[in-house]
């Protein structure tokens, strides 16, 4: 870790203006600090949104739920009225880290953490998302990486499991930026591959500050994940399945791409709003259409295709 | 009764109250703090070290390197590590010490105010480095024409220890068999992942001797490897063990013990007096110390119709990493259960040792066992298949029993139970546990399962494991104890009772207290203990091989009885010293591998019930049924938390737990992906069935038993898992990805 200044501003909306590539936004802080300590992130100071104003409140609006950006996820995995009325997003997150971090951790930091590419993470290793060159996870150890649109530089899956569910949903963030601006975007657009000239997971500007993030309603919506063990592990894969409100049924995986990745083909073979078990049998079958697995993770397939079934018949 | 019943533990309130104190909590405020720099190569040679920037950074007291050390070199069983790789050093050694064999190979030690100024130090020494191809596996390293990674020995090759067994008519054998298994094994490494990551400090005490104050296993194992790499004698150098989180093996050999004396000493010499302290992170933790050997082992055994097996054939090589740390001790014990706890009339068994870049192996509980327990299991069960016959009934016709001659062909220690280990849990297996798993099959929150696709099954495994040092190793056990009265008194109010036996955190001073108790006839209060400082107690040997209990049994049963003659003697205070040394053991015969390998064994049967969702891979233990011959619970509670813990390390092992090297490094340091298991994952219901059958020169009859948890977990759930799914699995971790593509490539279920 190297030194850093430390600093509070109360309010949020002037936090952006003082935002630059090495003054970073700071908010739980249990993505940020791990970073940190690998020196993976070095800036000259952070700006503790948590100090500020920034919206910490559980909404209810028109057709759906506005989240503050501070709002941490044990927040939401306990909330009734998520819990009800946007499952996925509730299950998405109880099953996210461990209670101490959830205690801790916010929405917007959730869906801005870097991958968990065990090079990307190792100090003595530089790779190309690190600011290095080559991808040692592409001929090295790869049985946790992405299977889809893997002809990329990068093959790390993003880590997030309500970034899937928020996708699923119809999510969007609002962003305030440095000139004052403010702007909606959709998550599904927020979270998009690296390219060489922008070596993350997301298009935010330096001095883009994220302050809420409105959720449609979805009552029949899931979000089921695999992992290594019970409790506290990165998902190996991760279905988040919704209904919108119109009838659409979207279908979203984690753990199988740099970004949260559209079931496409899957929904295509719904062919319709019914979802009767020869239609879930199609789609399940179609959940992997495109997929190149790497040497490590073909096993990421077969359980892609399971998890797509039961997330299509729990929400059926 | 102090013996057979659980007291409370000597150390739970202090542990309850954070009051004890572990290494870490004995450094004071003023220490100085020291960093050690790992070379991060893992093989190179050092062409030139440069330490001036490091040495006038500010903050920075000093930077040690090899030349510092008098001798650079130790190891544990066999000397071939430097304490620093250099360009230079004392030439005291054999060893080339200008080569890093390893990415956690030390370079120099800082010592500086803080830790900030011993990071910044750290990064401004100048280290120029000539790559030398790396081995990262046993493969590699046999290769034709790789380079020989300690040419010092004058091997020629990187297969350093080899040890054969070669018993009866391997052609006869075969004909006689109606049935042969054949098939090659990958067993996998394991960290230790105990609580307390590496710490430590050292300074000179008040009788000028060089101090460190550390978590190990073994004191005076510590001191002498101290002593030597300093050149000092060993009443020079004092070891002490404050309160220890957790061993299991990984604090078997040295980890900051050298390099925080040397530094201690060395600031002495120039006038520096205050203490030293190191502390790892879990990083450094996991890329710094040894882990429980990877492996291969190839086997093919046969049995006649009746299921009695007719011959072994078995090879394996344990990947020993870039030192030798106790690998030669370790495959000693892989060797010894190739064949399994069977009346084995033919066999052919080689065990090798192999040198590669990757991280050393060494001691993890169980000690080579649980790899060889592996594959005989695995083999018993493919051969119970094969001939149709159930597995408990193919064990029963093969185990060993009293009188039996073992596979190095002299006679078992007498006390030989694993036939009735394996009828007790057999008939504790077929009964329902006591309270049946009411839950569903839930272990991963929303991801419920589709009826369809679990399969259910059970499987069944046993094994032995010696207890204490074997092959001949010098094996003792000192104790000592003061009995406190005044002239006229009949008997003694109080004793005092020193020992060095190290607690990683198992309950050993506990144990030894009852024992001496029990022994003096006094209440366990007033049986005052002085534990693990080589000040004031003698050699006791290490926390390791199930001894601990069982040879410090027997030292306080003799230092009792002196102490009792001294008493008789009106001697005030009563002294009674006892150095115990058991039955002898012998080294293997390089050929044949007759010997008497060990004195005593323990024995472990365990049965498993699992469900695995083949949509998933994710496999759900339902029922260990772990069933152990102890001899006699000193503490039974204690007995029974060793089995649940030890079943927990296993499951981690066989499930979950998946060290990540690539090109000889370590991709995983950390426990957020090395996943150790949570409390979610452990198996549903663990049923510790406890046999006291004695140990006919066990202290109380008792046997060691705390690393026969770790040694059939593996195959017991590999059957399972077959009986399930109709599939073997002859590699784990079984981990959902494995499970699955193993299930998807062999088109079942
Ligand atoms: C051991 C462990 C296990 C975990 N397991 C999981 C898991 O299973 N599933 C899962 O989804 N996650 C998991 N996580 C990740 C965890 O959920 C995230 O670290 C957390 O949600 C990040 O939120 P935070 O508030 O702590 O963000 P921080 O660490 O404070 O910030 C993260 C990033 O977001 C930026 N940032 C934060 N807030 C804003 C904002 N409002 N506007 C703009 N930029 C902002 C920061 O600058 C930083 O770059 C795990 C983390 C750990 C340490
Ligand atoms: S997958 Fe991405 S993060 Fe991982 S090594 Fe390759 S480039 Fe780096």
């Amino acid at each position: 870790m190297t030194p850093f200044d430390y600093q509070r501003i109360p309010e949020a909306a002037a936090v952006p203006a003082q935002l630059t590539p090495t003054v970073r936004p700071l908010a739980g802080g249990t993505d940020l600090l791990t970073r940190l300590k690998a020196c993976l992130d070095r800036p000259d100071a952070l700006v503790d949104l948590k100090a500020s104003d920034l919206g910490r409140a559980i909404d209810r609006v028109d057709g759906g739920w506005r989240l503050g950006a501070l709002v941490t996820l044990s927040r939401i995995q306990h909330h009734p009225g998520l819990r009800a009325d946007v499952p996925a997003l509730a299950e998405a997150v109880s099953q996210a880290a461990t209670p101490q971090l959830r205690n801790r951790a916010t929405i917007a930091g959730n869906l801005l953490q870097r991958p968990r590419c065990w090079y990307f993470r190792n100090e003595r290793v530089q790779c190309w998302l690190a600011g290095g060159e080559g991808c040692p996870a592409r001929s090295g150890r790869n049985e946790h990486h992405a299977v889809f649109d893997t002809d990329g530089p990068c093959v790390a899956t993003h880590p997030s499991d309500p970034a899937a569910a928020l996708v699923a949903l119809g999510a969007t963030v609002t962003v305030l930026d440095g000139g004052g601006g403010e702007r909606e975007l959709a998550v599904a657009d927020l979270l998009v591959p690296p390219t060489d000239e922008r070596r993350v997971e997301h298009v935010l500007a330096a001095d883009d500050v994220i302050t809420a993030v409105t959720v449609p309603s979805a009552p029949r919506s899931t979000y089921l994940k695999a992992m290594d063990r019970a409790v506290w592990a990165f998902a190996l894969v991760g279905v988040a399945a919704a209904v919108s409100a119109d009838g659409e049924v979207r279908l979203v995986a984690s753990g199988v791409a740099n970004t949260p990745w559209r079931l496409a083909g899957a929904e295509a073979a719904l062919a319709g709003p019914g979802l009767t078990p020869e239609a879930i049998d199609r789609a399940a079958a179609a959940a992997t259409d495109g997929a190149a697995p790497l040497a490590e993770n073909g096993y990421k397939l077969p359980l892609l295709r399971t998890l797509t079934h039961r997330a299509l018949t729990a929400v059926a | 009764m102090s013996v057979g019943g659980t007291p409370r533990r000597i150390d739970s309130e202090g542990k309850v109250t954070g009051v004890t104190e572990y290494p870490a909590d004995r450094i004071p405020p003023d220490a100085l703090v020291a960093k050690v720099v790992f070379t991060n190569q893992a093989h190179a040679r050092l062409t030139s070290l440069d330490v001036r920037a490091a040495e006038v950074t500010p903050g920075v007291v000093a930077v040690f390197t090899a030349p510092d050390v008098p001798v650079n070199v130790y190891g544990l069983t066999l000397p071939d590590q430097p304490v620093f790789v250099g360009t230079s050093h004392t030439g005291r050694t054999d060893v080339p010490c200008d080569v890093s064999r390893w990415e956690a190979d030390h370079l120099a030690l800082v010592v500086a105010e803080t830790a900030h100024a011993a990071d910044q130090a750290a990064a401004a020494i100048v280290a120029t480095w000539e790559p030398l191809p790396v081995l990262g596996d046993i493969d590699e390293a046999m290769a034709p024409g790789a380079p020989l990674l300690h040419p010092e020995n004058g091997l020629g090759h990187n297969v350093y220890t080899t040890y054969n067994i070669r018993k009866g008519d391997m052609a006869a054998g075969w004909a006689a068999a109606a049935a042969v298994v054949e098939a090659t094994y990958e067993v996998p490494y394991q960290e230790h992942a105990y609580l307390q990551p590496e710490a430590g400090m050292a300074y000179i005490d008040d009788h000028g001797r060089v101090t460190v104050e550390i978590a190990g296993q073994w004191t005076h194992e510590d001191r002498e490897q101290i002593a030597h790499a300093l050149d000092l004698p060993e009443d020079e150098i004092r070891v002490i063990y404050p309160a220890i989180g957790g061993a299991f093996g990984g604090r078997e050999d040295t980890s900051l013990q050298i390099v925080l004396a040397l530094a201690a000493w060395r600031l002495h010499q120039r006038g520096e007096h205050r203490p030293v302290g190191c502390v790892w992170s879990r990083e450094e933790s996991i890329v710094g110390h040894h882990k429980r050997h990877r492996g291969r082992i190839q086997a093919r055994w046969g049995a006649d119709a009746e299921g009695r097996i007719t011959a072994v054939e078995s090879e394996a090589w344990l990947d020993a990493g870039g030192y030798n740390y106790t690998s030669n001790k370790v495959l000693g014990n892989l060797h010894l259960g190739q064949g399994g706890p069977y009346e084995v009339p033919n066999a052919q068994v080689t065990s090798h040792a192999v040198y590669t870049n990757a991280v050393p192996g060494g001691a993890f509980r169980g000690f080579g066992g649980p790899q060889s327990a592996y594959v005989a299991e695995c083999q018993m069960n493919k051969l119970a298949e094969a001939l149709g016959l159930d597995p408990v009934e193919i064990r029963r016709r093969n185990v060993l029993r009293d009188g039996s001659i073992g596979i190095t062909q002299t006679p078992m220690p007498d006390g030989v139970t694993i036939a009735q280990v394996v009828e007790a849990c057999a008939a504790a297996a077929s009964t329902p546990p006591p309270a049946s798993p009411s839950e569903p099959f839930t272990p991963f929150a929303t991801l419920g399962p589709a009826a369809g696709d679990l399969r259910r099954g059970r499987g069944f495994a046993c094994a032995f494991k010696n207890v204490g040092f074997s092959f001949g190793f010098p094996e003792r056990c000192e104790a000592e104890i003061v009995l406190h009265g005044a002239v006229g008194d009949d008997a003694p109010h109080g004793a005092d009772l020193f020992h060095a036996g190290a607690d990683v955190g198992q309950g050993a001073h506990t144990v030894f207290t009852q024992m001496a108790a029990e022994a003096l006839g006094l209440p366990i209060e007033r049986v005052h203990g002085h534990f693990s400082d080589t000040a004031i107690t003698g050699d006791s040997g290490s926390a390791s091989a199930s001894r601990l209990t069982w040879m410090a049994g027997n030292a306080i049963l003799g230092a009792a009885e002196e102490a009792d003659k001294a008493w008789r003697n009106g001697d005030r205070p009563a002294v009674g010293k006892f150095r115990y040394v058991p039955p002898p053991t012998e080294a293997l015969d390089p050929e044949t591998g007759v010997c008497t390998p060990n004195f005593s064994y323990g024995y472990v049967a365990q049965a498993v019930e699992l469900t695995v969702d083949t949509g998933t891979g994710h496999i759900r233990v339902d029922r260990v049924v772990s069933t152990h011959d102890v001899g006699r619970a000193i503490n039974p509670d204690l007995v029974v938390a060793q089995i649940e813990g030890g079943v927990v390390q296993a499951h981690g092992y066989v499930l979950s737990e998946d060290l990540q090297v690539r090109d000889a490094r370590i991709q995983t340091p950390r426990l957020s992906t090395y996943l150790i298991p949570g409390i979610g994952d452990g198996p549903t219901v663990i049923e510790p069935l406890i046999l006291e059958l004695a140990d006919p020169i066990g202290p109380w009859g008792a046997r060691g038993m705390a690393e026969m948890p770790m040694m059939t977990y593996a195959p017991a759930v590999v059957a399972a898992l077959h009986d399930a799914t109709g599939v073997w699995f002859d590699a784990f971790p079984l981990t959902p990805s494995r499970v699955l593509a193993r299930l998807n490539e062999s088109g079942r279920p």
